[in-house]
């Protein structure tokens, strides 16, 4: 059975070339993950897409117009990033407008996997939920104060949808590999060799070289094992970057955790069998007894607002860690004189080239001092007009503040931009990111059909 | 004899979220020598990471891949990843401390 990703990400592009040499190789069903929660809790926070509309809208179009070319089943999972029910019907709706653009009728399967709160806390009283790595146990105070909570389906809502008839499936949150995995179990693949093929194929061209944007890859499944090669033509797979590709953002370098088990590639062999394709023999997959799924929730922080400026000043730059310090005090008493309590707000000067980017875990020396330092003030408080008044606070008492030495009496920052001061945004952070147990693996995942005609 | 630091043998050094909870450190060795030399000398032991990176060294583990030539580090981040005082949301800059550890 042959299988292809088109992309590592929807809207992040594809060749024509690499995605119809696949359709015309008899793949059985084409997929493409549209999710991630690398870009931070932002995109789930405020349910949008970290692509563009015209990407995706490209990227659709070419896949949908394949499927119903070559008749295969077209799977999208996590649709619109983070796959929350306002971006799934983002998705939906642009693949309605495309259908009816290029005139393609099909039956179409959406999956929503945001489930609603009186569910999750009955789980969370019932104890079925479990952190998921450094984090507290979930509550259903952490549940209540959520601004958005998904759950990531595995196979099963998407072999549901196969088996009702679906010619297309949007689903939501969802795991990357059960994309690929959903078909080839259905007709009884042996699950080790499912799963790691379809976690190899979900990064796309990850696994590609010359590594030159994203691009389809086609896997293959036979008896005993499974063989990757890119669509494109001109393109590679080397067995290195197929065996370093399990090591890819897990934590683990070969246990994948799937819902329904564990992939062990420990003991895989990885063989070059001609320059442009590797076969994959030696998964397991540890079934585990209970059926679980990731949670992944985000509460509201606040609303941000900074300024970016540079200190060229060398007394400056030498002192500005207590220098930073006496403004943050000086914009505390000039936001109080604003009515503005101290527990409204946090305010940060971000100082590069001074140990912003490692914080506390930074080894080397930063003395002497750069010869210029890049500051971002920060302001976060619950709404834009208080973090903006703050923010200018901030500014004035970092730009008219005086220190010792100092010769520069109109002016301590050099701003790049006029205005100075930026709306950032709305801030999350990661409240959830548990396990939680099913007795059906379809409960929290409801599909509804749409016939589409054009 | 100037000892070898990690950076001068090592294919890739790298850092990465592994989720929004923890950070995952990839060092890949060009060949299987180098990788057993590595492996052996203890060089990214955990309790060498975790005084590395400012953690407790029971929230470090340190996992040898032989079929990719790797070694992965994983620890907790110093923040939730794109949370109100994170600095690397994707966890990319993180790897650096890891350059010149002595084999």
């Amino acid at each position: 059975m042959r299988l292809m990703a088109c992309s590592g990400m929807i809207g992040y592009g594809f060749s024509e070339v690499g995605f119809r040499r696949g359709l015309e190789m008899g793949v059985r069903m084409i997929g493409c993950d549209a999710g991630s929660m690398d870009p931070g809790p932002y995109y789930l926070g405020t349910a949008t897409p970290f692509v563009s509309e015209t990407a995706t809208r490209r990227d659709l179009g070419l896949m949908l117009r394949g499927a119903r070319e070559f008749d295969v089943p077209m799977i999208i999972g996590s649709a619109g990033g983070g796959g929350s029910d306002e971006q799934l019907a983002w998705t939906a709706s642009l693949v309605e407008d495309l259908a009816r653009h290029y005139g393609l009728s099909f039956k179409m399967a959406i999956i929503k996997a945001e489930p609603d709160r009186a569910y999750l806390n009955r789980h969370v009283t019932a104890g079925r939920t479990a952190p998921l790595g450094p984090i507290e146990e979930l509550t259903t105070d952490t549940v209540d104060r959520a601004a958005r909570i998904v759950a990531m389906m595995g196979v099963e809502p998407l072999q549901n949808a196969l088996n009702g008839g679906a010619d297309v499936i949007i689903a939501g949150r969802c795991s990357d590999a059960a994309i690929y995995a959903a078909l080839p179990l259905m007709h009884g693949h042996d699950a080790a060799l499912a799963w790691h093929l379809g976690k190899i194929i979900e990064c796309g061209a990850q696994v590609i070289e010359p590594r030159a944007g994203q691009d389809c890859i086609i896997g293959t499944l036979s008896e005993d094992g499974f063989e990757v090669e890119p669509g494109h033509p001109d393109k590679i797979c080397t067995k290195t970057r197929v065996a370093a590709h399990t090591l890819y953002e897990n934590p683990s370098p070969h246990e994948l955790k799937e819902p329904s088990g564990v992939l062990d590639s420990s003991l895989c062999t990885f063989t070059q069998v001609d320059p442009r394709t590797v076969h994959v023999t030696g998964s397991r997959f540890k079934s585990t007894e209970a059926y679980t799924v990731k949670l992944e929730g985000v509460r509201r922080a606040g609303f941000r607002s900074i300024f970016i400026a540079g200190v060229r000043d060398p007394v400056l730059t030498a002192g500005f860690a207590d220098f930073a310090a006496a403004c943050k005090a000086r914009t505390r008493d000039q936001a109080r004189s604003l009515k503005i309590d101290d527990d409204a707000y946090t305010v940060a000067f971000r100082t590069y080239g001074a140990g912003a980017v490692m914080g506390d875990r930074e080894f080397a020396a930063l003395k002497p001092a750069p010869t210029e330092l890049c500051i971002i003030g920060e302001v976060i408080a619950d709404d834009e007009a208080t973090s903006r008044a703050v923010l200018a606070k901030a500014r004035y008492a970092l730009l008219h503040t005086d220190f010792d030495g100092r010769l520069c009496i109109s002016g301590n920052l050099a701003f790049p931009f006029s205005p100075s001061d930026i709306s950032v945004g709305e801030v999350f952070d990661f409240s959830i990111w548990h396990t939680l147990e099913l007795d059906d693996p379809l409960e929290p995942f409801p599909i509804t059909y749409q016939e589409i005609t054009s | 004899m100037t000892r070898r630091k990690l950076k001068d043998v090592a294919s890739v050094i790298r850092s990465k979220n592994a989720g929004p909870l923890l950070l995952t450190l990839d060092v890949i060795l060009p060949d299987k020598a180098t990788f057993d030399q590595v492996v052996a000398a203890g060089v990214l032991a955990p309790e060498r990471m975790a005084e590395l990176y400012r953690v407790s060294h029971n929230e470090v583990s340190v996992i040898p891949f032989v079929q990719a030539l790797a070694i992965k580090i994983t620890l907790p981040r110093r923040y939730r990843s794109g949370g109100p005082t994170d600095s690397d949301v994707y966890g990319a800059q993180q790897h650096v401390p890891l350059f010149d550890l002595e084999i």
